[in-house]
């Protein structure tokens, strides 16, 4: 709980002025609406009145930016209404897993899930928005839980946990949600923005923690709900043969997890922290990028049958990350270059062409023939592995 | 060449814009180097009017050595119209098409190598014949495959070319009359065809003695040219050589007066031994390599080792079998290889050299190899720079310019030796007397034949992919359980760091294990990783000097940058004078190894190293790995950390040892003998040693074991010196008195005898202190010293160093007299040494309690916390154009470092106090930041008008900085494609680099300009000087002369009107320039920040009497 909780001291003044903001807007609420609720999981409605976009803008724009990377925002109540329904879409029925939503700032979208009826835990980052959260908190009885600390800052590899930093244990005390086995339902869903400076990290850091069932993936088949770049879709979702977008982190996430598109939105209806309101929409060269896209990501259920296991994974990635640094290059002259024994006869073997390019390897080519190299023994052999445990190093220290 | 013909064509474009100008721009001759450029540019202009009216005269000439007559004066119309579109490409897509056309002449220079003209014929007709590619051609591509033909003796060959250069509209230049007049000479040709070559040079406004006075002549070809000349005029004498120029700086008006000339100073050595040793040089470099013990060679060989050298020796032989069969087999299928050009790009280069000295290139890099691994692209570009360099040194055997530099040298050193005649020259003023005097003329220096960047890097890459392919190893080598197989000795993979990867090349776990097995004991460098073994080549031009083979430049730049070489070319030679002095006297300086403290080093290197002594221990003494499963596939998270701790701290281990390794290996080769470092330059001028590992400039134990051949008497104050000397090597006492200092010595002299008898079993004394080794030489040196019967006749080797404080700020102070930034940086008389740092922490600390006293929180909260060391970075890097952004990162770093700071306001209190630092500075120095910040907005000014920053030291040496926005090319090899970031592909400057760092390289200018200034005046005062950039050595006796000459030198060059003569330079380079094309309208600058006239400089002794904190000399030594 401690880690949880706001730093004393920390906001200042700002918390002052934050909740005497937004304190009339809880006006209104029925006194007694506490006391009829929780009905099969599903909350009834608080029926918050949810701000304007305008009068959230503001809000952004009001907490003092120093030292507080880019970030965006969902200010306008019609997108949060779009990003409720999606979550709450094609969901089954019975009881749902409480969701996390990660960095929610003014809290436009925490209000219409909480009006939808929906628990939620509110992970935020940036003090200065902690105490309106509290107050919202505390006015409502256990539908919110508001957490102080980074989602996209967690489990941190180097180096102490200072908050907003924390340990994905903490959080799952906090959040009350205990670990399940790989194959059970998933225990707990999230949603957030990825920030967009270190996207492409972020989504790296994510999908070993999946492969080696680490972090949060300690706890099952956490399911993400992200916006990411279209750019970023486009290269999670790629096909063998789309140039430029295939690459080694579609194999993975294709491998890795069941991906969703929910939604697509234009990148002006976020709100940006910028003092100049721009909109920093990152460039992109070869592939379109007009919107964000809300996407799913589930882990596969099957992911850790046949010869891939948590142990083993980053073999498996590392072998990936390899043949599709050059996307031209023959699988053949790869599996040479690294002195692998019998290269041709395994390739053979899978059926493989021989001239194929490492760039037509569907994602379930690169497992099976994961597979096939694990089963000869051929990683432990050679210095295969030493490398792989380098490209650990590279990653995490 | 080509860059010359670069340089004219340029000039002539130029000339062309200026007659528009009128007389106006004649009239400046305040900067030296501009008028005189112009002058010549005025001179070029009507020239290349006249040579066009003389040249289409020839044609009516009725009997032209020439054919096809009739087509001519068409062509010549032609000429005009097809020469205006080429001129503008060339200005406009710039350095692209140079390094087209680098290619291309330095492809054509390969068959010239080879003799085979018919194939450089065929590339130039591929070229011409096809009209959008024959704009890549200039006239030096045709004179390259002239001379080839020269050389055969085919005279119509030449005809044909000198046809075809007209018909393309290009003139003949001064080269291509050479060519054909050495054929002439060689084919013995009639007199009426040579007096007809004769008479069209002259038409085309060259005279026969330019020819030997501008062309580069390599082999028999001036003396066929002669010949040639002489059959038309029997009595033609070679032209007088021109008359030595001499320098005009004023800060060197003494220096090179004739009246004050003083003999140079001789070495210890004959004429005799100095022959010997420029032979064993010689002969060291024709080898291009030399192999040599290691100092681990002492040990005892073990029965493991003795196994796996001889499994090495084997394996060695097979792998050159198959790397020299890979080789040709290549080379075979690019010989048959018919593309349209009819020949593989890379071919010609892999028939410069034997096969042999290929494959024995490739080997020498296997043989490198660390366990680690190297990435893709050095190790192409090692392999690329080694072919190119041996193929310089066969190209200076063939052309005959050894035989020539040794005619020459073997002259040279009687100036040096001490049992001939003192001459008073200076080093390089003799080398040209004697070249002038044989009759070499500028053949000494060889054709400018560089390979482009990209050349170098293919060539590598295409010799790595053999090695990688050719190299194996049977798998059972170690295991004989395991079946055999061969398997690829090297491995290629990516390394990921963040969003981009690079290629690395890894040797096979077995060979590291071989090779570590083996623990051999021979080195391999290149000849010019060691020190010279004789006294270096004196420089005289850009091209030539130091190394007597090596290529060596004269500045130092990053690959592909060509802009530093062609402004040193264009800058006229005798503004370099000074500079190229200054390099020849800090290479001459003798040097020999202490041998004593070299052996202690070696003892403590070949036992288990220590690494509080820097000594790195060998790997045998890491830790060992931690015990894990041994299938590492079921290691948890915490087992992975470990070994990957393990093996990050093995790597770093094993290239530390190598390192020092190296050294000491070099340094024992060295042991008995006297040598020398030949010295080079950055764009701005600082000098370096060339020899890249052993040399001065290196860490505390490579120093301590350096020592001048000349010895020295103490003379009356020599051993306070050393005394006071010891006790800055230890950092004690560093805000005493030079006198408290001398005193404390005298205190411990007990401690430092001890170190001195027993270093490693006495009280140890000397391993407790900042620079150990070199404290221990200096214990032994005192304890010398002081046992000698008459201390003042001791004659000492030891180097005795002089620091500069803050050397930066002392700069910024001088330029803007300031008096309170002065003292503090010991510039101004005073009792005690000033610190700065300190200086500064007290003027934030009295800002910080105002502030705390008017309730600012931030400034509460860090009471007790503002101290020297939290500001001293910043302070430091104030000098480097540091920003409040990276001052607060220092601050920072500095405050978390300190426990019992609160985090929580780490950020509002470092940003609190960069501010403070700032103002404190702004405060003390308060010209510095106006002046910084006038250099940043002219360098932004410049740079956003799409130019770089370009300024001449006082000295007279251009600087151009190198900083353009990058461009990356790839290569694309079969193995991998290569990103080749390419700076000069790309000639728009980078506007942040170019602005940032104006101000520290202009700093560094002046350090530079000042420490050239010192070692000159120290020349002439008989001295020996040699600097590590601010730090300047001499001998104890002579350590007082030398300060006198550093402040006096440090206060005339602070009297010139630096940032006055700056901003002039800048008015008159980037706003008075107007071009016919589409330029940007000229800038214009902010004014300068110091109105100088007004302030006087103080002269010496009296204000600036004392840079390098060295004032209290006359308190402590009366003299």
């Amino acid at each position: 709980m401690l880690a949880g909780r706001a730093p004393p001291g920390a906001a200042g003044c700002c918390r002052r002025f934050l909740a005497a903001a937004l304190r009339p807007l809880l006006c209104g609420l029925p006194s007694c609406w506490a006391t009829a609720r929780r009905a099969a999981g599903q909350w009834p409605s608080p029926s918050l009145r949810v701000p304007e976009a305008a009068e959230a803008e503001r809000l952004v724009q009001q907490v003092q930016r120093t030292g507080v990377p880019l970030r965006r925002f969902i200010a306008c109540p019609q997108l949060a209404r779009t990003v409720q329904r999606c979550l709450q879409g094609g969901a089954s029925p019975g009881p749902q897993p409480v969701l996390l939503e990660c960095a929610p700032g003014p809290g436009i979208l925490t209000r219409t899930l909480l009006n939808a009826g929906v628990r939620v835990v509110a992970l935020e980052s940036n003090s200065a928005f902690l105490p309106n959260l509290q107050s919202l908190e505390n006015s409502l009885d256990g539908q919110l839980k508001v957490i102080y600390g980074d989602f996209f800052r967690l489990d941190p590899l180097t180096g102490t946990v200072k908050p907003p930093a924390m340990c994905s244990d903490k959080l799952f005390e906090t959040m009350g949600v205990a670990a399940v086995p790989w194959r059970a339902d998933v225990p707990v869903r999230i949603f957030g923005i990825l920030p967009q400076r270190k996207e492409r990290n972020t989504l790296w850091r994510l999908l070993f923690a999946l492969y080696e069932c680490n972090s949060i993936y300690r706890y099952g088949r956490v399911e993400l709900n992200i916006f990411i770049s279209e750019k970023e879709y486009k290269v999670l979702t790629a096909k063998p043969g789309e140039a430029r977008a295939y690459q080694a982190l579609s194999v993975l996430c294709q491998i890795g997890c069941e991906i969703q598109l929910l939604h697509m939105e234009p990148w002006s209806s976020f709100v940006t922290n910028l003092k100049n309101g721009g909109l920093a929409v990152p460039k992109s060269m070869w592939l379109p990028n007009d919107h964000l896209c809300l996407v799913r990501l589930t882990p596969q259920q099957n992911l850790f049958t046949r010869g891939l296991k948590p142990t083993n994974s980053a073999t498996f990635i590392f072998m990936v990350k390899q043949c599709l640094a050059k996307p031209k290059s023959r699988l053949t002259d790869r599996l040479n270059s690294w002195s692998l024994d019998n290269g041709g006869k395994l390739q053979r073997a899978l059926e493989i062409p021989k001239n194929a390019e490492t760039r037509n390897l569907y994602p379930e080519d690169y497992r099976r023939l994961f597979e096939a190299l694990q089963n000869s023994n051929m990683f432990t052999e050679t210095w295969f592995h030493d490398e792989v445990l380098e490209s650990i190093r590279n990653i995490n220290l | 060449m080509y860059i010359r013909q670069l340089k004219v064509e340029r000039k002539l474009s130029i000339a062309a814009s200026q007659q528009a100008l009128g007389g106006q721009a004649k009239a400046k001759p305040k900067v030296k180097a501009k008028a005189k450029t112009k002058a010549k540019k005025s001179l070029k202009s009507p020239k290349g009017k006249v040579a066009a009216a003389a040249w289409s005269q020839s044609h009516a000439g009725p009997h032209s050595v020439y054919a096809h007559s009739k087509p001519r004066v068409a062509a010549v119309k032609e000429s005009a119209k097809v020469q205006r579109p080429r001129r503008v490409r060339e200005e406009k897509d710039g350095s692209q098409y140079k390094i087209l056309q680098q290619t291309i002449q330095s492809n054509l220079e390969c068959f010239l190598f080879l003799q085979q003209p018919e194939k450089a014929e065929r590339l130039l007709l591929l070229y011409h014949s096809s009209p959008a590619k024959r704009k890549l051609l200039n006239v030096n591509a045709y004179n390259i495959v002239m001379r080839s033909w020269a050389r055969k003796g085919c005279l119509q060959r030449i005809n044909r070319l000198f046809s075809m250069l007209e018909s393309v509209g290009l003139r003949p230049s001064l080269d291509s009359y050479a060519a054909a007049l050495e054929c002439m000479g060689r084919s013995q040709s009639s007199t009426k065809a040579i007096w007809r070559c004769v008479q069209q040079l002259k038409n085309d406004g060259f005279h026969v003695d330019e020819l030997f006075q501008k062309c580069l002549f390599e082999e028999d070809e001036k003396e066929k040219v002669l010949r040639a000349i002489r059959i038309v005029q029997p009595n033609y004498q070679l032209p007088p050589p021109p008359n030595p120029q001499t320098c005009k700086s004023s800060l060197l008006q003494d220096f090179y007066s004739k009246e004050k000339l003083v003999s140079y100073p001789k070495l210890d050595f004959s004429v005799q031994e100095l022959q010997e040793r420029f032979q064993q040089q010689l002969e060291l470099e024709l080898d291009s390599t030399v192999t040599i013990e290691s100092v681990e060679s002492t040990k005892p060989v073990t029965p493991q080792a003795i196994k796996a050298r001889k499994l090495l020796a084997t394996l060695r032989s097979r792998w050159h079998d198959s790397i020299l069969q890979a080789l040709q087999k290549s080379k075979h299928n690019m010989s048959q290889l018919k593309t349209v050009s009819g020949y593989n790009i890379l071919y010609p280069y892999l028939c410069l050299l034997p096969d042999e000295e290929y494959v024995g290139i490739m080997l020498q890099i296997l043989n490198t190899f660390s366990p680690q691994g190297e990435s893709l692209a050095v190790l192409a570009r090692e392999l690329g720079s080694k072919v190119y360099n041996r193929y310089i040194t066969q190209r200076k055997l063939r052309s005959r310019q050894l035989e020539k530099v040794q005619e020459v040298y073997e002259d040279y050193i009687h100036l040096l030796a001490k049992d001939s005649q003192p001459d008073e020259y200076l080093p390089r003023e003799y080398w040209e007397k004697l070249v002038a005097e044989a009759g070499f003329g500028p053949s000494l220096n060889l054709k400018d034949c560089s390979w482009p960047y990209m050349l170098l890097m293919r060539l590598g890459m295409h010799m790595l992919e053999l090695l990688v392919q050719a190299v194996k190893v049977p798998r059972n080598i170690l295991n004989p359980r395991l079946e055999h197989k061969l398997i690829p000795v090297l491995y290629h993979i990516y390394s990921f760091r963040s969003s981009w990867q690079v290629g690395l090349i890894k040797p096979h776990p077995i060979f590291s294990q071989i090779v570590s097995d083996a623990a051999e004991t021979l080195l391999t460098f290149n000849s010019s990783a060691i020190p010279m073994l004789c006294p270096p080549v004196p420089w005289t031009s850009p091209h030539f000097g130091a190394f007597v083979l090596n290529d060596t430049r004269l500045m130092r730049f990053v690959d592909g940058a060509i802009q530093h070489q062609l402004l040193l070319e264009q800058c006229p030679p005798v503004n370099l004078h000074p500079v190229l002095d200054a390099l020849n006297q800090l290479g001459n300086c003798a040097w020999k190894i202490n041998q004593p403290v070299l052996d202690i080093i070696i003892s403590i290197f070949n036992d288990k190293g220590n690494e509080k002594l820097d000594i790195p221990p060998p790997i045998s003494e890491a830790p060992r790995p931690p015990a894990a499963p041994s299938n590492s596939s079921t290691w948890n998270k915490s087992q992975k950390q470990e070994v990957l701790l393990y093996k990050k701290k093995t790597a770093e281990m094993h290239s530390l040892r190598m390192d020092a390794l190296y050294k000491l290996s070099i340094a024992n080769y060295v042991r008995d003998k006297v040598f020398w470092f030949p010295h080079n330059m950055d764009f701005r001028g600082r000098t370096y040693p060339c020899p890249p590992y052993f040399n001065h400039l290196g860490n505390d134990v490579t120093r301590a074991i350096l020592l001048f051949a000349e010895g020295r008497p103490l003379g009356p104050k020599g051993l306070d010196w050393l005394k006071i000397h010891l006790i800055n090597l230890t950092g004690l006492k560093k805000k005493s008195a030079l006198q408290e200092r001398l005193e404390y010595a005298n205190e411990i002299m007990e401690e430092i005898l001890d170190s001195a008898d027993h270093p490693l079993t006495g009280r140890k004394w000397w391993m407790n202190t900042d620079e150990p080794w070199q404290a221990l030489a200096c214990c032994m040196e005192i304890a010398k010293a002081s046992r000698s019967p008459d201390p003042a006749a001791y004659i000492s080797h030891f180097p005795v160093h002089q620091d500069g404080s803050c050397n930066g700020l002392q700069h910024y102070a001088a330029l803007g007299r300031d008096l309170i930034g002065a003292s503090s940086v010991n510039l101004m008389p005073c009792n005690v040494p000033q610190d700065v740092y300190s200086a500064v922490a007290q003027q934030v600390e009295e800002f910080r309690k105002k502030d705390a006293e008017q309730g600012v929180k931030v400034a509460q909260v860090l009471q007790g916390f503002v101290s020297r060391k939290v500001v001293k970075q910043t302070v430091m890097t104030v000098v480097y154009g540091v920003t409040r952004y990276g001052g607060r990162l220092q601050i920072e770093k500095r405050l978390k470092e300190i426990d019992e700071f609160p985090e929580e306001y780490l950020w509002e209190a470092s940003h609190y106090l960069v501010k403070q630092v700032f103002n404190s500075i702004k405060e003390m120095f308060s010209a510095t930041r106006d002046i910084q910040n006038w250099l940043t907005d002219s360098a932004k000014l410049i740079a956003q008008s799409g130019r770089t920053v370009e300024w001449v030291t006082p000295l007279g040496l251009p600087i151009v900085q190198p900083y353009y926005r990058s461009s990356s090319t790839v290569l694309n090899c079969g193995m991998q494609n290569l990103s080749v970031k390419n700076s000069s592909s790309n000639q728009k400057p980078d506007t942040v680099k170019q602005k940032n760092a104006f101000p520290p390289n202009f700093i560094h200018s002046l350090d530079s300009t000042h420490m050239m200034l010192t070692a000159l005046h120290c020349l002439r005062r008989g001295l020996t000087f040699v600097s590590v950039h601010d730090c300047y050595w001499t001998h104890a006796l002579t350590v007082d002369v030398m300060n006198q000459i550093c402040r006096q030198q440090f206060v005339a060059l602070h009297s010139e009107k630096i940032l006055q003569d700056l901003s002039e330079f800048m008015l008159e380079k980037y706003c008075r320039y107007s071009s016919p094309v589409g330029k940007p309208p000229p800038l214009s600058f902010p004014p300068t920040p110091i109105p100088l006239p007004g302030v006087v400089v103080p002269r010496c002794s009296r204000v600036v009497s004392s840079a390098w904190g060295l004032l209290w000399r006359e308190a402590v030594l009366p003299s």
